[in-house]
This record gives C-alpha cells, sequence and structure tokens, in this order.
C-alpha cells in the first residue's frame, strides 16, 4: 500500500518522533509512504487563512496538485493537515470563484489541480486499509492491564462534510486499535473536545483552560496515559503539560503518546526507534507504563 | 357522419363582451365560415331566452354542433351543454370560445380584440366539424374498502365506513391493531388517559359486524382499477389459533426465552410467547419465531404443553390472500428517528448522536417516558424515582440537510410529561430546553400557560450535548435569552426524536402509485384543497402517513376521508367521463412504448393486445403523441380536432405575429381566466388552445401550426399536472431539438409551468415571447412550405 | 451596542452593506438561514473566553452591526473546532465565517480585541511566505515582544525543554527555488491587496 505523504511542519520540528514511530510500524503493516517532493506548509488551519483566505487554498492545493502528479492518494499524520487539504478541495469543488483565482495563482508556479486527490488520515488507513486484524497479527507484547485513554481531538471526525471515515460524536477507530494491542480503551466524555491548539500562541490561558479539562477528565476516568493522532493536540496535551500543571495548581501526571508510538511498542520495537525519549512527559510518571517501556 | 351544421351563437355578456369586440362584425365574418348554418349575437346567452335560441334552432335548423362564442368554459359549459341536451343534442357537440376571460377583458384595442375574436371561433368551427357524440359511461364498483394500517386514523376511518354500510378490510402488520396510541399514557391537552378513549374503539372494531381486522397482514400487490381493486396481502403465521386462544398467559409463564418489548420501547421484557399488550385486540398471544427455540434450535415448545385451550399450532405457515376493494385508504403512520444513529442516515454536516441515547440507560425517547409514566415513574437505570429531568426538544429535527420539518407534538408532550411527572412526583424538577414552543393547537397555549404556572423551567437554547456522568447525566445549552452556558445535572434525560413515515411507506407507495412528499411522507393531491387524496383516484390517505399530526388533527383527517371514499363507492357505481385515450388496433404494433409514459398505469398489453383502462386513464393525452404509430388518440381532444382548431386559429388577417398558446385546461387556463378577471393587459397575439395536457401536443400539431401560419408557440402546464417535475420541460426541448431539422428555429417554441394564482407570470410570458417572436419575425411563406414538404416526406 | 451596557440600536449603528459583504465570503452565503437555536453557543469550547456567543455574532450580522462583530473578541478566540458547525440544524460553517470576520477586521483595520491576533496571523504568513514551511522559533521572536512577561517566562522554560528533547528546530527548511513557489505568493498577495 502506497500513499503520497504529507508530513507537515510540525513533524519535522516538534514531532518528530510521531514519524519516527510511524515509519518503524509501518513496515510490518505494509505501508510505504512516499513523501511529497518539495511540499509546502498547508496553511494551518485559519493561520493564513485569516491574513489571506487566497494564499491559504493556494497553498493547500499546491500539495494537492504535487500529490495529483503522483498518482496516489494524499498520506498524512497530522489532524490539522488533514482538515486543511481536504478544506481546499471542498472549496475548490463549490466556490466557483474561488477556484479560478486558485488556478490561476498555482499556475503561476506551473502547477495545475483537476481536484482528484484523496486526503486520508494515516489512523484511517490503519483502521480501514490495514485492517484490525493485520494489527493484531503483529502484537509481540500485548498491552495488557494499560489503561489508555483516546483522544481524538477536532480535526480528525469533524466537519462531517468532508472525507471523514469515524463517528463525529463517538468515534471508535482509536478505541479499537488501542483494545487489539491488548490494552484496555478508556472511556471519557471528552474524547473529541478541542484542546485549542490553534489559541496557543496568541491565548496561552485560554488554550490551558480547554486542555485541562480533558486532560483531568482522562486522569478521572483512571487513564495511565493518553494517545493521539496530531502533533498540535500532543504539543497541548505533553509539552504544556507542566505549565498547565503549574498554573492551576493541579497533578496531572500523564504522559501523551502518538498513537503509532503506542503501536510500535505492542509490537515489541526499542523505545528509541519510537522517539518515546522525545516525550516531553516522562513515561516514568505512570507506573504502567514505566512497566511496559523498560520491558521493551 | 353527416354534413355538419354548426349553429354559432356570440354572446354580448351585457356590454362586457360587445364593449370591446364588435360581435356585429364578427357574426359576419363566421356565417360564411364552412359549415356555418346559424349565425346569432346575443344580449345574454346563459338566460333562458338566450337558451331557448339554441333549443330552437338546434329543432328548427337540424344543427348537429353548437359553439358558444361567451365568457370562460370554465363559467357556463354545463349550463350550454344541458340545454343542447334538451333539444336532443349530445354534449359533446357543444363547445364554446372564451371571448371574454381570453379576449374582451384583456385587451383594449377593439380592432386587434375583434380580429382575435373572430379567429378563436373559427378555429372552434373547424374543431367541432370532427366533433363525435359520446357517451358518459358508468361502472358498477365494489362496496369494500380495504384501510392499511390499524393505528387510530386506520381505526377510526374503519368505524366511520363501516357505521355507513360499507364493509372494511382492516389491514395491520402487527398482532394487534392500536398502534402508537396504544403506547400513550394520557394525551395533550385534556390528559385524558390515552387507552381509554382508543380501546373502547380497538373492541368496536373487533366486534363491528362489517368490519374484518386482517392482523399479522402486509399487502404485496395491487391489481385492477380504481372501484375495483384486487389488494393480495402476506399473512405472517401467529402459531397461535386466534379462535382458541383465551389469553390466559399460562403459555408465557412457562416460556423460557425472553426479548425485549417493543410495546415496551425496550424497557421491559417480554417472552417469545406474548400478548403484544393487555389491551391487544385480537386478545390472542404471539410466538416471535425470530427468537423462539424451535424454531431455531428444534427444542422447546413447552407453552403448548401448558396450553389448555390446544391453541398453539407451530404447523402455521404464511399465507396470501386477495382481497377484492373498491377503494382504498393508506393510514400506515409514523415511527420514531432512533437517536443513537447519525452518520449512517445521513451523510453531510449534521448528526444529533450528542444526546447520549444508548450510552445511559436514563437517556430514553418520549415514547419511552409514556411507557415510565405506566409502570410508575422511575429511572430505568436504578428504578427510584427520578427528581431532576431535562426534556430535550427537536431531537433531529428542523435540520437542513437532513430531517427539515418540525415534529409537531414535541413542545406539547414536553409540557404534558413536565405536568405529569409534578403530578406524580411533586419534588420533582423538570426543565425543557427548547429552540420555539409550538402550542398550535385548540387548548395549546392555555395548557403550555398551566406549565409555566406550575414551577416548570424552560430554557430557550437547542442542547448541544448529553453527557453520561457517572450515574447522573449533564445537560449542557446555551440560554440564550441570558447569553449564558448552562451545564445542569439530572437524573433523568428525555429526548424528543424527529418523526419519520413508518418503515415500508416507500415501497406501499410505489406498490400503490402514490407519491411520496420531499419530506418522505405520502404526498396529497393538494395541499389546500385535497388534503386526503392520492394521485391515484380512488386511493386516499389520512394520519401521520401524511405528516406528522397530534391525535386530533389524525381524526380530522380521518373523517375526511372516509367521507372521500363513501363519496367515491356510494352510488354503487362511478361515471366516467368518456374524454379517454383509446388504442386504434388496426395501427398498434404492440411495441409497449406507450406503457411507460402513463401517470396512472392505465395501459397495459393483455392477450388481446394493448388495451387503456378506462376507469384508470385520467385523459391527460400524454401517451398519444409518444406512440410512434399514432395507434392511441384521444376523444373530445382527437388528432383530427386539433390540427382543424390549430389550423383555423393560425390563420388571421393582418400582418401580426401569431402566437399559439397550448394551455392544460384546468390549472393553466384557470389561471389565464383570473388574468381576465383582474383584467390585467396583454397582447392579442396569443391565442390560447386549451388541451387536457400540454404533454398531449406533439412535434406533429407544433409544425402543422408552424405550416398553418403560427409564428411562436407556447405551452403552459399547472404545477398539479400529470407530468412528473421535469416532464414538461423534457417534452419540450424534445421538440426544440427536432425543430431544427425543419428549419424552424427553436426559439419560437417556449413552455412554463404555473400554479393558477400565478398569472402575472403567464402575462408575463405573454407579454416576452410576443416581443421575441416580433423581433425574430413571421415566418416567410416559403419556409413554412418547406416544412410542409418536409413533414410529408419524414412520413 | 457599542459597549455591553447600551440596550439600543441605531441606525448609526447598522451597516447595511455588511450582510452583503460577508455573503462574499466562502461559507457566508448562508449567514442568513440561522434560527438563532442557539446549539453553537452552547458547544463553543472556547465560550468561556469569548465577549459574545458565536450565535450573537451571527445576530449581529443580520442586523448589519459591522463594528460590533469585528471587535468582538470572538472571532478571534474561535479555534476552528467545528463542533457547533456539525451540529448547526441549519447547517452553517460557522468557523468559516468567523475566520473570514477575523480577515475582515484585518483589511478594515479593525483594532483587534486581542492584539496579538493579527500580529500572529500576519507573522505566520509572512515566515510561510519566505521558507514555504513554518519555522517556529522566528515566529516566537516575531511575537516575542508582544507577550507578557509571565509568558516570556513560561515560553523560555518551555524553549529549554523542547530544545533538551530535539524538538526545536533551529534551521529553517527552505523549498528547492525552482519550483517557483514565490510566484504563489507573490500572485495570492497581490489579490489579496486589491480587495
Amino acid at each position: 500500500m502506497k500513499y503520497a505523504y504529507f508530513p507537515g511542519c510540525s513533524i519535522h520540528a516538534s514531532a518528530k518522533e510521531y514519524a519516527m514511530a510511524a515509519n518503524a510500524v509501518n513496515k510490518f503493516l505494509g505501508i510505504e509512504l512516499v513523501e511529497i517532493p518539495n511540499w509546502n506548509c498547508c496553511g494551518a488551519i485559519d493561520a493564513v487563512y485569516a491574513y489571506n483566505p487566497l494564499l491559504s487554498i493556494s497553498l493547500s492545493t499546491r500539495n494537492l496538485a504535487l500529490a495529483e502528479n503522483m498518482k496516489m492518494d494524499v498520506v498524512t499524520l497530522c489532524s490539522a493537515c488533514f482538515f486543511t487539504l481536504s478544506r481546499a478541495n471542498n472549496m475548490l469543488r463549490e466556490n466557483a470563484d474561488m477556484k479560478s483565482r486558485v488556478d490561476k495563482a498555482i499556475n503561476d508556479a506551473g502547477l495545475k489541480y483537476a481536484g482528484g486527490v484523496r486526503i486520508r488520515h494515516y489512523i484511517d488507513v490503519l483502521a480501514n486499509d490495514v485492517g484490525f486484524d493485520k494489527i493484531h497479527q503483529n502484537v509481540k507484547v500485548p498491552l495488557k492491564g494499560l489503561k489508555v485513554a483516546p483522544y481524538y481531538g477536532c480535526l480528525i471526525v469533524r466537519p462531517t462534510g468532508i472525507q471523514r471515515f469515524d463517528d463525529p460524536e463517538h468515534p471508535t477507530s482509536m478505541d479499537r486499535m488501542i483494545e487489539t494491542l491488548g490494552a484496555e480503551a478508556v472511556d471519557y466524555p471528552d474524547k473529541t473536545r478541542c484542546c485549542g491548539a490553534s489559541l496557543v500562541m496568541t491565548d496561552e490561558e485560554v488554550m490551558m483552560e480547554m486542555t485541562k479539562a480533558l486532560l483531568l477528565t482522562a486522569k478521572n476516568a483512571q487513564a495511565d496515559c493518553i494517545v493521539t493522532p496530531c502533533p498540535m493536540c500532543h504539543f497541548n496535551l505533553d509539552a504544556k503539560q507542566k505549565d498547565i500543571e503549574s498554573h492551576f495548581n493541579i497533578d496531572i501526571r500523564l504522559p501523551v503518546l502518538y498513537i503509532t508510538q503506542l503501536i510500535g511498542l505492542a509490537f515489541g520495537l526499542p523505545p528509541k526507534e519510537l522517539g518515546l525519549h522525545r516525550n516531553i512527559v516522562s513515561l516514568d510518571k505512570s507506573l504502567a507504563v514505566k512497566n511496559i517501556w523498560h520491558t521493551n | 357522419m353527416r354534413e355538419p351544421k354548426i349553429g354559432v351563437y356570440i354572446c354580448h355578456c351585457g356590454g362586457n363582451i360587445s364593449d370591446t369586440v364588435d360581435v356585429a362584425k364578427v357574426k359576419d365574418a363566421i356565417a360564411k365560415c364552412n359549415g356555418v348554418e346559424v349565425c346569432e349575437t346575443y344580449e345574454y346567452m346563459c338566460s333562458k331566452p338566450g337558451q331557448d335560441m339554441i333549443e330552437r334552432d338546434i329543432k328548427e335548423h337540424k344543427l348537429n354542433r353548437v359553439i358558444v362564442a361567451s365568457c370562460s368554459p370554465r363559467m357556463h359549459l354545463d349550463t350550454f351543454r344541458r340545454a343542447g341536451k334538451r333539444a336532443g343534442l349530445n354534449p359533446y357537440l357543444l363547445d364554446m370560445a372564451n371571448i371574454r376571460e381570453q379576449c374582451s377583458w384583456v385587451h383594449d384595442d377593439k380592432q386587434l380584440a375583434t380580429s382575435k375574436a373572430t379567429t378563436l371561433i373559427h378555429g372552434l368551427t373547424e374543431r367541432v366539424q370532427h366533433l363525435e357524440p359520446l357517451e358518459a359511461k358508468t361502472t358498477p364498483v365494489n362496496r369494500d374498502v380495504a384501510v392499511i394500517g390499524g393505528g387510530i386514523a386506520g381505526i377510526l376511518a374503519s368505524i366511520e365506513l363501516a357505521d355507513k354500510g360499507y364493509k372494511v378490510y382492516l389491514i395491520e402488520r402487527n398482532p394487534s391493531v392500536g398502534g402508537h396510541m396504544a403506547q400513550l399514557s394520557k394525551t395533550f391537552p385534556t390528559l385524558d388517559c390515552s387507552a381509554c378513549i382508543l380501546t373502547p374503539k380497538m373492541v368496536y372494531v373487533s366486534q363491528h359486524p362489517n368490519i374484518e381486522i386482517v392482523d399479522m397482514a402486509e399487502p404485496i400487490a395491487l391489481g385492477g382499477s380504481p372501484g375495483n381493486y384486487q389488494v393480495t396481502l402476506r399473512i405472517r403465521p401467529r402459531y397461535v389459533n386466534k379462535e382458541k386462544c383465551t389469553a390466559c398467559g399460562e403459555c408465557a409463564k412457562v416460556c423460557p426465552v425472553k426479548q425485549f418489548s417493543k410495546h415496551e420501547e425496550g424497557l421491559m421484557q417480554e417472552k417469545c410467547i406474548h400478548l403484544p399488550f393487555k389491551q391487544a385486540v385480537p386478545a390472542a398471544y404471539v410466538i416471535d419465531k425470530d427468537i423462539c427455540l424451535w424454531f431455531n434450535k428444534g427444542v422447546c415448545r413447552v407453552c403448548e404443553k401448558f396450553c389448555k385451550g390446544k391453541a398453539i399450532d407451530f404447523e402455521q405457515k404464511e399465507e396470501t390472500r386477495q382481497v377484492n376493494v373498491g377503494a382504498i385508504i393508506a393510514c400506515t403512520g409514523y415511527e420514531q428517528l432512533d437517536p443513537s444513529r447519525s452518520k449512517e442516515i445521513f451523510d453531510g454536516w449534521n448528526v444529533f448522536s450528542q444526546y447520549g441515547f444508548g450510552l445511559h440507560p436514563d437517556v430514553v425517547t418520549n415514547l419511552q417516558f409514556e411507557r415510565l409514566m405506566l409502570q410508575g415513574m422511575h429511572r430505568p437505570s436504578n428504578g427510584k424515582p427520578p427528581k431532576k429531568v431535562a426534556f430535550v426538544l427537536c431531537v433531529g429535527s428542523r435540520m437542513d440537510r437532513g430531517i427539515e420539518y418540525c415534529c409537531k407534538i414535541g413542545c406539547m408532550n414536553a409540557i404534558k410529561h413536565s405536568l405529569l411527572l409534578l403530578k406524580a412526583l411533586p419534588e420533582a424538577e423538570p426543565w425543557i430546553f427548547y429552540t420555539d414552543i409550538r402550542a398550535h393547537g385548540k387548548g395549546y397555549e392555555e395548557f403550555y400557560s398551566k406549565a409555566r404556572g406550575h414551577n416548570v423551567k424552560f430554557i430557550r437554547g437547542r442542547v448541544a450535548e448529553v453527557v453520561p456522568n457517572g450515574d447522573n447525566l449533564i445537560v449542557k445549552a446555551e440560554d440564550t435569552v441570558l447569553s449564558r452556558h448552562i451545564e445542569e445535572t439530572f437524573d433523568m434525560v428525555v429526548l424528543s426524536p424527529a418523526l419519520l413515515p413508518n418503515s415500508g411507506t416507500g415501497e406501499l407507495g410505489k406498490m400503490l402509485g402514490v407519491d411520496l412528499g420531499p419530506d418522505n411522507f405520502f404526498l396529497e393531491r393538494h395541499h389546500k384543497l385535497r388534503p386526503v387524496d392520492s394521485r391515484i383516484e380512488g386511493i386516499y390517505l389520512a394520519g401521520c402517513a401524511l405528516g406528522p399530526k397530534d391525535i386530533r388533527e389524525t381524526t380530522v383527517e380521518t373523517m375526511a376521508t372516509a367521507s372521500k371514499v363513501a363519496t367515491f363507492l356510494g352510488k354503487g357505481e362511478v361515471t366516467l367521463s368518456p374524454e379517454k385515450a383509446y388504442i386504434i388496433p388496426e395501427k398498434c404494433n404492440n411495441c409497449e412504448e406507450c406503457v411507460q409514459y402513463c401517470p396512472t398505469k392505465a395501459i397495459e398489453s393483455t392477450s388481446k393486445g394493448m388495451a387503456i383502462n378506462s376507469i384508470s386513464c385520467i385523459g391527460c393525452g400524454i401517451c398519444v403523441p409518444r406512440c410512434p404509430m399514432e395507434a392511441i388518440d384521444l376523444k373530445q381532444s382527437t388528432d383530427a380536432q386539433l390540427m382543424a382548431q390549430i389550423e383555423g386559429t393560425s390563420q388571421e388577417d393582418g400582418n401580426r405575429p401569431r402566437i399559439l398558446a397550448f394551455l392544460e385546461k384546468t390549472t393553466a387556463y384557470g389561471g389565464a381566466d383570473l388574468a381576465g378577471q383582474t383584467r390585467i393587459q396583454y397582447t392579442a397575439d396569443v391565442k390560447i388552445i386549451p388541451v387536457p395536457s400540454t404533454g398531449r401536443v406533439g412535434l406533429k400539431h407544433v409544425l402543422h401550426a408552424f405550416v398553418s401560419g403560427a409564428d411562436g408557440i407556447i405551452f403552459i402546464e399547472g404545477d398539479d399536472s400529470p407530468f412528473r417535475e421535469d416532464g414538461i420541460r423534457d417534452h419540450v426541448n424534445n421538440m426544440k431539438k427536432q425543430l431544427s431539422k425543419f428549419g424552424v428555429e427553436s426559439l419560437r417554441l417556449v413552455s412554463l409551468t404555473t400554479t393558477l394564482p400565478q398569472y402575472e407570470k403567464v402575462v408575463n410570458l405573454f407579454q416576452t415571447f410576443d416581443e421575441r417572436i416580433t423581433k425574430m419575425g413571421r415566418i416567410p411563406t416559403e419556409n413554412r412550405k418547406k416544412i410542409a414538404e418536409a413533414f410529408a416526406g419524414g412520413k | 451596542m457599542s459597549n455591553h451596557r447600551s440596550h439600543q440600536i441605531t441606525a448609526d449603528m447598522t451597516d447595511p452593506s455588511f450582510i452583503e459583504e460577508i455573503k462574499k465570503m466562502p461559507g457566508g452565503d448562508k449567514i442568513l438561514d440561522c434560527i438563532q437555536c442557539g446549539v453553537c453557543a452552547g458547544s463553543c469550547h472556547a465560550r468561556f473566553a469569548m465577549d459574545y456567543s458565536p450565535m450573537q455574532i451571527m445576530k449581529m450580522a443580520h442586523l448589519g452591526l459591522k463594528q460590533d462583530v469585528l471587535s468582538s473578541s470572538t472571532i478571534w478566540i474561535c479555534a476552528s473546532c467545528y463542533t457547533c458547525a456539525s451540529r448547526c440544524p441549519r447547517g452553517l460553517n460557522i468557523p468559516a465565517i468567523m475566520s473570514g470576520f477575523k480577515n475582515m477586521a484585518i483589511r478594515n483595520n479593525v483594532p483587534a480585541a486581542i492584539a496579538l491576533k493579527p500580529k500572529f496571523h500576519k507573522a505566520f504568513t509572512e515566515i510561510v511566505g519566505k521558507y514555504g514551511r513554518m519555522h517556529e522559533p522566528e515566529l516566537q521572536i516575531k511575537l516575542l515582544n508582544k507577550t507578557s512577561p509571565r509568558e516570556l517566562i513560561r515560553n523560555a522554560s518551555l524553549g529549554l525543554r523542547m530544545f533538551r528533547q530535539g524538538k526545536l528546530k533551529l534551521q529553517p527548511s527552505r523549498l528547492d527555488p525552482s519550483t517557483k513557489f514565490s510566484e504563489i505568493i507573490k500572485n495570492a498577495s497581490e489579490e489579496e491587496a486589491k480587495k
């Protein structure tokens, strides 16, 4: 299974470990990710859109045009990129004025986009192309007794009009994946609650309030750790966890893993290969997790 | 046929016509036309002296055709036909020219109005030469009725008709009649006990000599025609002999298999062999084959051993049965949306599964709440009485891409439930979360006020989500009045799910030929004036199968439906207009092209060749131009008659553009008459020819018009026409494509669909089309000759 | 509604062309479909930080209260999580409309309720325009003098943490010039300036 791979800006910087673990795991699942050459920033939801909507859609469309040349579906690890690229597809289809202006813009760089590219999130590929059975077959170290809270976040399940693959209110793909790995998927009400990722640089306190809420409900549901499929969410939950703890004077101590890292652990892969040393909240903060990652 | 002897009578209409149209001049011109024996004018043709004149002339001059040129035929056609009949003239040999609503009232130029009147009457003189005497047929009808659906609508309809003396088959697919009303506790706003008003009717229906309840039955095929239908039923086996079962209940006591009860909306369990509910009618037990151990594993049959009356019969088989009826009522009711599903039903933007239904036992639907009221109000989770209860309205309703319509009963039910809750548990705290409170019916607003007075909390804000939180539930919403976020904890949440047409409505509609509306409920013939008729003669609709409504409105509709059925079947015979399509056997090659076009499925292939059922046929004529062999014609609008009228109406003195407008004779024509009544003015270049449906007019008629002198052609169809949706547009577009082969610009043809009151739209079209044709210029004579040659050659 | 306590809307507060302007933005064509049910306000995860709820913004837009809409904090706080849009019974794309309002505020030079926001969008766009990809350290620096001392300290300690874990990319990635990426930037920037 070959896909045109769109990493997105975070993967090369703050979210390196997500891709490291994905690469480690892909070999076993028959997934080949071919990076789109000279891809550009997707536009990051509305970071660019608010300033220049045409530029934002053009940025997304450039990537789609490059992928179209590769004649493959686009796969991305980041939910924000998943949304931003899908939005361009939709908008080009529904808004003739935007389409003609975008066509002109990318034409200036010698590119054309006919509209045929499908955008998939990596989780969708795992759940529907690879299948849970195949994942299960590769499990060497069943994560027995580990209570994992799946945090989907927003843009992997919403908006519902654009290429979504799971229920927007009660998604189950990651829950099933966790169970396939032998762990226990923790049920808590904030699986799809917004962490405030797009607010982190400008409204930090608002973002912390939003992330705090879901960290607490996950913790209160007896989770040992959280998994997430998005670098933006991961940053808020992981890198900012300490700040949240001190700002609100609370104790969270929840390691935050990328879903690929969890899969890698269950596959018995060495932690270094999965980039586990890069996670900011130490995995040792949870005894249950500590036991597993030191076993590997 | 004898030589036509036409009598033409031109009415002054007390100046309404004669003030504008020079009737004397018209008389002179018409007297010279072919076949005209007598031509008179008179002040008031519809008066006694006027009618006497017609009768006298018929006898004296041996007239065999009469034309009355006066007001619209929609006014006095029957009047004049009766006059003719009195003198021995077949009514179908008398026709009218509309020179008032569609001439003198709408054109103030006297010369043009006079010229147009002459043209219109001349057209008719050509037409009437081809008229034939026709007889209205009567056919006996079967006076039995099939009522499909045994809920309150079906029950009341059956009683109404049975009391009038009709035999009724009440067909219900469940083991008992009663429908959803049997599940309700009390009804709003009177708080009548639902079972107390329903069950006596159920018993009455079971005992009425004229009603036969056919339970466990579903229609699977429909044959025949209006007044003589054959409905084939599939009857599922109950595995219990109804006559022998005494409903003692011994069998259920020993049955080892349980399942969730449908009647209790899944809140309680029943045995595999069970009575649908205590007051079930027929009062007999039924075995659920899907879970019965005997049918699945070949063991058990304990119930049989314990049945003293030997009523259990595992050998029962599915049966088919045919009932012959004259009319059918489809009143199959509704079902509720399952609020746990989202993506599966609707792809797109909207979801409604955020209410926690299925994730926590204390999130229930309003129908489940009814059952809880009757079981003794308690929380399903722990059996304890609830204290704080949230009522969430509009679950899945009023959504743009999805279920757009309002469920109509949600608000009233929530108010009712709040009051009942407080009565049962005075310490309870009901909260109603609403977007709008709809209290439209009799006594409803007062009921709402009562709830307010009883300290029921109303929060204006559509609920965002319901989150299970341990034992309790958190409801999140914005109080939009205060612009404040609400997050309250409740013991129970009651949802008002959207209402959908009952499962199987679509299939039933297809079987009966009844259309579904855009909301997927059955579609009535006319929103205001024919709310319980379907498009098919003899098939009527009632209740929630037409759309969500409360019990009172269902009752009112049911009375109307029963009345309609009684009118239809009352005389024991149905009088049919003779204006129907018929097959010309010598020309027919049995290609069966025509069958697909008939909107009432009236054409069928029989052992004796193609036949058109004169009862089902509605005389629209859509089939006529579609026949490649020209083997179909339409009485009173035959090809010969139409061609003659076209020719006569396309000839006129002067060089103004000649535009023929074919108007469907009920709605579109009615609209043109309405325009006349308002005295709105438009161009006299347009001459209107009424047709049963514009579908009846085909390429050959259009070409004949151009050959005869017409320069432009308009088609106007009523929006309630048998032409489905884009029918007229496709029909006309096809013709336009063909026109180019004959050297006629496609712009010389235009079409419109209209409702009766939109006469301004019609007039606007007349004006703009006239401008277009004027600009394009008249068709040169040589071109007309070429068309004639090309057409003849094509034959 | 020039301040929260004023109870009257007068004609001079309303801009009749506002609705037409909104209808031109992607997603804005449906703005008048809003029936003010409030499910967006009830669902919004960032509502607590907003001065007006999303529902109120829609209503204000209906009434032509352009200044009030563009100077609200609501439009900037919207995190585009799409919870509101997925539940809206009329299918309004609320985040797209909010982003459209952000753009309108920037173009109309309306002082943002959250001063840092327009600067953020501008800085982000400039960096992506320059390199083709985001370079976070540079973004931090561009916004540095706009943040409070408390935030500065927090960011510094976070920066250190990230650096230690190897998650800070100090060098920006650049796209190959043969891609003519800059032409797209040029075209789109000129088009935006025309608006």
